[in-house]
């Protein structure tokens, strides 16, 4: 996924620009800046978040943030890479603070079944849930498998920024990834007791 | 990781496995293992059906995540207010100075002035009540206020370093543990003898104890001599002996017959005092008796229900009662907040009295008054016609918002966590009631016992602590309600100045008010508890689905 199409239709040349003008003080394009970005970021706290206005609180204060800290972002990097991190750091803060994110990091392997799924199987799932239903499912995740799968397929970060976000080894990711993605297998298929209990391990 | 072999023979034997397939879909595998990959699945139809699988799931949980069936609020959409406070903020923090003003001027300063006519002339009234030798010598050095502000700040700085720290209960419990400790064992315990009873502990007459000495006993007698201080949390302690420094009290009984030299702080049921004692006494007793025999060199300050005093007090006399009986001699000025007064006929105060309460004084015939008593009778009840009262009003919203004020500075996650909680009116109120309800009798069943005095002072504390708190959360949430959310320092106190207006308006409703308060105290202690408990690890709360 382009991180860009969460953004709207801004093209680099002018989000460059915008950037430059929020940098020197102009408080208009600051407010276009964020007109552009908070949508995405919100739905990118929904994703994580516990409640509706746990996300509209973070959102908020995410973007505090970012006015704080806009003087060190990078400019050769892609803005919305440096954006999500900077969500992504508060929202497992926050997370972290609450104590509501404890899923061990050991265990890996030996957790994940290691025969093939049956991918007929896989597929009718798919074709089964809808988009909500997804989301539902995973809200019952454990908050870092929550968060491994919406870093990635959400906003798209790479192993490294993952590694680096959730505080985990690189190598540890892919375990993260698909161990999540058997989580909410699981939960999908009607097997949400036993997500729940993971979850329940991992809280 | 699975090998991958190459051999035809072994491949429906040699599948690669789900995780080496996902690393080499997200390119995550080296060129090598990508190669032997792709050379299995150009083979293989299992594997290649099991990446494209995994590939079209990749997609599903992408197109899960980014579509959107739930409104952006107004609230995100709406750019957050920009680094300049508005009016309405400056208008409130105005507000709140003028509280902390009128506060200041008008209750804190006269109190210390109170204080100081009643002999107790160190600095100031905090100074005075805790830390005068009260729990550590130290703090003699440390008296003025300018000092006391540098400790608190201090204070402050290392909460906020360990504010982090906090949310592991076991932090909490060694912080709490620190705190019941500092103020349960005095540091200069160093130059002290401490003496557990067993259960009981006798200190013989002739005998001379060079320092102070701190007694842990269920029954303390102390017929010898001390050098030092006494420190005593024993149920009933009798003092004959002389005590050359002062007697620092706790206990369901304390009867003190010897001479004290030094000042006499007793918090208890019950305190009978029938020796001379040169310098000042206070106390917190239910029932306290001064004996004819009994002379106080200095000040006597009392918050007591029923109070008899037979003997002499050369100092001011500041007494906090429900009953009070006056037989003997006080020197100077006395200031008599209570239920009924009685002087009697062998009864006499040398300064001007000045006495507040429900019912006219009885004064026997007898007596002898240096100046008729100042008597005043408060009206029962609100008086809303006197702009008095809506000045107190003033005082009161003043007091809490500058406490909220000193929150919120402190501790801002906390601070947003608790009214974040107060949104939720069924669990904050269910745990509100509870707490409010079971909190004193958890209180008394601990300071029944010895050794939980000082955990249920500490809880007392605490206790009421919250009950203050409770209204500023809740008045918090009532200006988020009424002023929309906003990040910032700046409009969090716009929205606590104008919440706790609105608390206090609540407060002032005839006949209604009492209840209100009832609900909103355990309304904001409910939200406090909650998020005390997500901040210690036991919240199990999930998502909901966007």
């Amino acid at each position: 996924m382009d991180r860009q199409k969460t953004t709207g239709a801004m093209s680099e040349a002018e989000l460059a620009e915008l950037l430059s003008q929020v940098r020197a003080g102009d408080t208009d394009a600051w407010g276009e800046l964020y007109r552009q970005h908070a949508a995405a970021i919100f739905r990118f706290c929904r994703r994580v978040l516990p409640t509706r206005e746990d996300a509209e609180d973070a959102t908020t204060e995410i973007f505090m943030k970012v006015k704080q800290k806009l003087g060190t972002y990078d400019s050769s990097r892609p803005f919305m890479a440096w954006l999500y991190k900077v969500a992504s750091n508060h929202c497992w803060d926050t997370l972290r603070r609450r104590r509501i994110r404890q899923d061990l990091e050991t265990g890996d392997l030996e957790t994940l079944p290691l025969e093939h799924p049956d991918p007929g199987q896989l597929e009718r799932l798919q074709l089964e849930s809808t988009s909500k239903e997804v989301r539902t499912g995973l809200a019952k995740l454990p908050d870092r498998a929550r968060m491994a799968l919406v870093l990635r397929y959400y906003a798209d970060m790479s192993y490294d920024e993952i590694a680096d976000t959730l505080g985990v080894r690189r190598a540890f990711v892919g375990v993260l990834l698909l161990r999540a993605r058997h989580q909410l297998r699981e939960v999908l298929a009607g097997g949400a007791s036993a997500a729940e209990a993971a979850a329940g391990r991992g809280t | 990781m699975s090998p991958i072999d190459e051999n035809p023979q072994d491949r429906l034997a040699e599948h690669f496995d789900e995780m080496t397939g996902l690393l080499y879909l997200e390119r995550q595998l080296d060129a090598e293992r990508a190669r032997a990959v792709e050379a299995h699945v150009a083979a293989c139809l299992s594997c290649r059906e099991l990446l494209r699988a995994l590939e079209n799931e990749a997609v599903w949980l992408r197109e899960a995540l980014v579509s959107d069936d739930e409104s952006i609020p107004a609230r995100v959409l709406a750019e957050p207010q920009r680094g300049t406070i508005g009016w309405g903020w400056i208008v409130a923090f105005g507000l709140g100075i003028g509280g902390a003003y009128t506060l200041w001027t008008g209750v804190i300063q006269p109190s210390l002035t109170q204080a100081a006519q009643a002999g107790f002339t160190q600095g100031n009234i905090l100074t005075m009540l805790f830390f005068t030798g009260a729990f550590w010598k130290g703090w003699d050095t440390m008296r003025s206020l300018p000092e006391f502000l540098a400790a608190a700040t201090l204070g402050g700085v290392a909460v906020w370093l360990l504010r982090r720290h906090w949310q592991r209960f076991t932090t909490i419990a060694f912080v709490m543990g620190a705190l019941v400790c500092m103020l349960g064992l005095p540091p200069s315990a160093a130059a002290a003898e401490t003496k557990h009873g067993d259960p009981n502990y006798t200190l013989a007459a002739g005998e001379d104890v060079k320092n102070d000495l701190i007694v842990l006993a269920a029954r303390a007698r102390i017929d010898g001599d001390v050098d030092g201080d006494l420190i005593s949390f024993s149920n009933s302690l009798i003092v004959n002996g002389h005590v050359k420094g002062d007697v620092i009290a706790f206990g369901q009984e304390i009867i003190i017959n010897g001479p004290v030299d030094g000042n006499v702080r007793a918090w208890g049921q019950s305190l009978s005092l029938n020796g001379p004692i040169t310098r000042n006494v206070s106390t917190w007793a239910a029932q306290l008796e001064v004996d004819q025999k009994a002379t106080i060199g200095g000040s006597l300050m009392l918050l007591s229900q029923s109070t008899e005093i037979d003997g002499q007090v050369g100092g001011d006399f500041l007494a906090l009662v429900a009953d009070i009986t006056i037989n003997g001699k006080l020197g100077r000025d006395a200031s008599i907040r209570g239920d009924r007064l009685t002087i009697g006929s062998t009864g006499e105060i040398d300064g001007q009295t000045k006495y507040v309460g429900r019912r006219q004084p009885e004064v026997a015939s007898g007596a002898k008054l240096a100046s008729p008593i100042q008597v005043t009778i408060p009206r029962r009840g609100p008086d809303y016609t006197h702009a008095d009262y809506y000045w107190h009003q003033v005082l009161l919203w003043g007091a809490s918002f500058l406490f909220g004020l000193v929150l919120l500075l402190l501790a801002p996650g906390l601070f947003s966590d608790v009214v974040h909680q107060t949104k939720k009116a069924g669990p904050a109120l269910g745990f509100g009631v509870l707490f409010f309800l079971a909190t004193p009798i958890a209180i008394v069943i601990a300071c029944v016992t010895i050794v939980g005095i000082g955990l249920g002072v500490s809880a007392l504390f605490l206790y009421l602590i919250s009950m203050y708190a409770a209204q500023v959360f809740f008045g918090s949430w009532i200006g988020e309600l009424l002023l929309g959310f906003s990040a910032g320092v700046g409009p969090a106190v716009g929205r606590l100045a104008l919440g706790l207006a609105v608390v206090r308006a609540l407060l002032m409703i005839p006949f209604a008010g009492g209840w209100i308060w009832w609900l909103i105290t355990a309304w904001g202690m409910g939200a406090l508890i909650l998020a005390a408990y997500h901040r210690m690890g036991h919240a199990n709360a999930q998502p909901a689905a966007a």
